[in-house]
């Protein structure tokens, strides 16, 4: 974990090296991302629910998956930019060192750039909150703490199936992307205003509706079932197969070669 | 047992067959030919502790594949390797703390920051003590001459002063073993030079074992008693170069200068070439020595000056490729 921080701490120092270029991209970050919320602001102007949902009850949902993806994009750019890695040969180098590959990948590379819109999405989400009566009670502050981390945990999980297709090709990357750009547009959502199938896809093959659905109805006491408030804790079972297959991809590397 | 025992190692690649055209391209989309490469062939061979070995082939021989199944990148198709112990492709974390690999044309530094921060990140990666490391470190600071640049942003270095810095990243943990894949490629004369000594002080000194692939020759001389040659996968030549040089050194060169007119004809002379100052000869020592020659010269003419070349090893390489139909 030391080196982890260590790595963070170092790819910052690379980072601040280029100060105006730092600035400006942050700001450019923010300006850009805040369309994205206005664009849903601009849909409730006409409707003002989407099955039930109120724009602020999107909001907070758009936000906490924002959130997770935006994490993973700083703390997490390694596993997204893996390609990179593979593309450029510097995996072998990461096999030449004591560690675990993972931990290693992680190190590899950090954009705190990205973390302009980890800082948008927990104000966005302050606002939909307060504008938002929830009745606060223990059970929803850690219902809201776990979306927040399920968040976090299943892009981790995407990034990282997306990351071992690049041990099979590197080539057409754009497929990896349908999962982890697209299935992020469709989780901004609360997946219920989906049609049902959907609904059964974004539950059992990609879970985000443990991230954003079942437990938003329990916060927003659209349903009392404590099961609904803890359901999040399922998409930590959901790495477990990601981690499989990116060592799988690993063997096959290794008797292939690039 | 050797420290490194390699036996009977291969590898085959799978290729796929690309043609040139637009219709073969759609061929190939809907359905692939395979080329199987067979890049590592049935390869043995044992090294000892301390040696340092020159691994030598023309391009696309096999050599980086060799290195990379060495190191524990790669896993053969079959065949087996035991270095200090360990298979390294099945013990990878416990067998790498053993051993440093220095890419000539990879860099393992951070880009933009100082080599002493990569340093310290390597520090904690492979766990080394703080006193060890210390010691190590400045040892090699010392040795590599780094001290003032240790602090400057890896990107601008040059190249001589950047693969300094890579050899250094790669012996904080006093490997056992060095891996060197072309690690001169692109320095300059005294880069070369500071980096060849240093390597044979660090072999002298602390019995690292080396592998050393390259194209420059002189760094074979300079380092390696012993060299392996192989060409399309397969082990040609193993053995001293003294020996190899022997077998393959025949041609040599005598530039003589003179005022006279030569006109000589004799078995071993392979070629007389006129220049403004005399004439250069290429002669075959195998079947006339030096002293014959120049016996057979001061007869007939008088010499102000001579000078004799032994073939430039390049050129033996060359020859030796070129024998071996590689």
């Amino acid at each position: 974990m030391k080196i982890y921080f260590k790595s963070l701490a170092m790819h910052l120092k690379g980072e601040l090296e280029y100060r105006v270029n730092f600035i400006l991209s942050f700001l450019s970050q923010i300006l850009v991302f805040f369309t994205y919320y206005f664009i849903i602001i601009a849909l409730f102007a006409k409707f003002d629910n989407i099955k039930g949902f109120t724009m602020y009850e999107v909001l907070l949902c758009f936000s906490i998956i924002q959130f997770g993806f935006s994490m993973n994009e700083v703390f997490a750019r390694g596993v997204d930019r893996f390609d990179r890695l593979i593309i450029r040969g510097d995996f072998d180098r990461l096999l030449l060192r004591p560690r675990n590959i993972i931990l290693q990948v992680l190190c590899s590379d950090g954009d705190f750039v990205k973390s302009a819109r980890v800082i948008q999405a927990i104000i966005v989400m302050i606002v939909a909150l307060l504008h938002l009566h929830i009745e606060w009670n223990i059970m929803r502050v850690i219902t809201l703490l776990l979306m927040l981390l399920s968040a976090c945990i299943i892009f981790f999980g995407i990034f990282l199936l997306a990351a071992s297709y690049c041990f099979y090709t590197v080539q057409g990357l754009e497929v990896r992307n349908v999962f982890t750009d697209g299935g992020k547009h469709m989780a901004q959502y609360p997946i219920g205003v989906f049609s049902k199938g959907f609904v059964l896809f974004f539950t059992f093959i990609i879970p985000y509706a443990f991230v954003n659905y079942y437990p938003l109805l329990y916060f927003l006491g659209k349903k009392d079932t404590i099961i609904y408030g803890l359901s999040p804790l399922l998409v930590i079972i959901y790495l477990l197969p990601c981690i499989i297959v990116f060592h799988l991809g690993m063997k096959r590397y290794s008797s292939v070669g690039s | 047992m050797s420290f490194i025992e390699v036996k009977q190692i291969s590898k085959t690649f799978r290729v796929a067959k690309k043609k040139s055209g637009l219709k073969e391209a759609f061929k190939s989309f809907l359905k692939r030919e395979y080329l199987d490469i067979k890049a590592v062939d049935d390869i043995s061979f044992s090294i000892e502790k301390g040696e340092i070995v020159g691994y030598i082939g023309p391009n696309g021989a096999g050599k980086s594949t060799t290195i990379k199944i060495l190191s524990g990148i790669l896993n053969p198709d079959s065949g087996e390797c035991k270095i200090a112990g360990m298979t390294p492709w099945k013990e990878r974390v416990k067998y790498v703390k053993k051993i440093g690999v220095v890419f000539g044309q990879k860099s393992q530094l951070w880009w933009d920051i100082p080599a002493e921060d990569t340093f310290d990140l390597l520090r904690d990666i492979y766990e080394i003590p703080e006193e060890e490391y210390l010691s190590t470190k400045n040892d090699l600071i010392e040795k590599l001459n780094l001290k003032d640049i240790i602090n400057i942003p890896v990107r601008q270095l040059s190249l001589g002063q950047r693969m300094r810095c890579e050899i250094a990243a790669s012996l904080l943990h006093s490997p056992e073993i060095l891996f060197l894949d072309e690690p001169t490629i692109g320095l300059d004369a005294v880069s070369k030079q500071l980096v060849r000594d240093f390597i044979k002080k660090l072999n002298k000194e602390k019995q690292t074992t080396i592998i050393l692939t390259t194209h420059d020759m002189s760094d074979i001389t300079t380092l390696a008693k012993r060299i392996i040659l192989i060409g399309k996968g397969k082990v040609l030549y193993d053995g001293s170069l003294k020996k190899l040089k022997n077998m393959y050194e025949t041609e040599t060169y005598i530039s003589i200068k003179t005022k006279d007119s030569l006109n000589i004809k004799k078995k071993g002379i392979i070629s007389k070439k006129k220049n403004k100052e005399g004439y250069d000869l290429v002669i075959n020592t195998k079947l006339i020595s030096i002293s014959e020659l120049l016996t057979v010269l001061s007869h007939r003419i008088s010499i102000e000056d001579i000078e004799i070349l032994e073939e430039p090893i390049d050129k033996m390489i060359v020859r030796l490729y070129e024998d071996y139909q590689i």
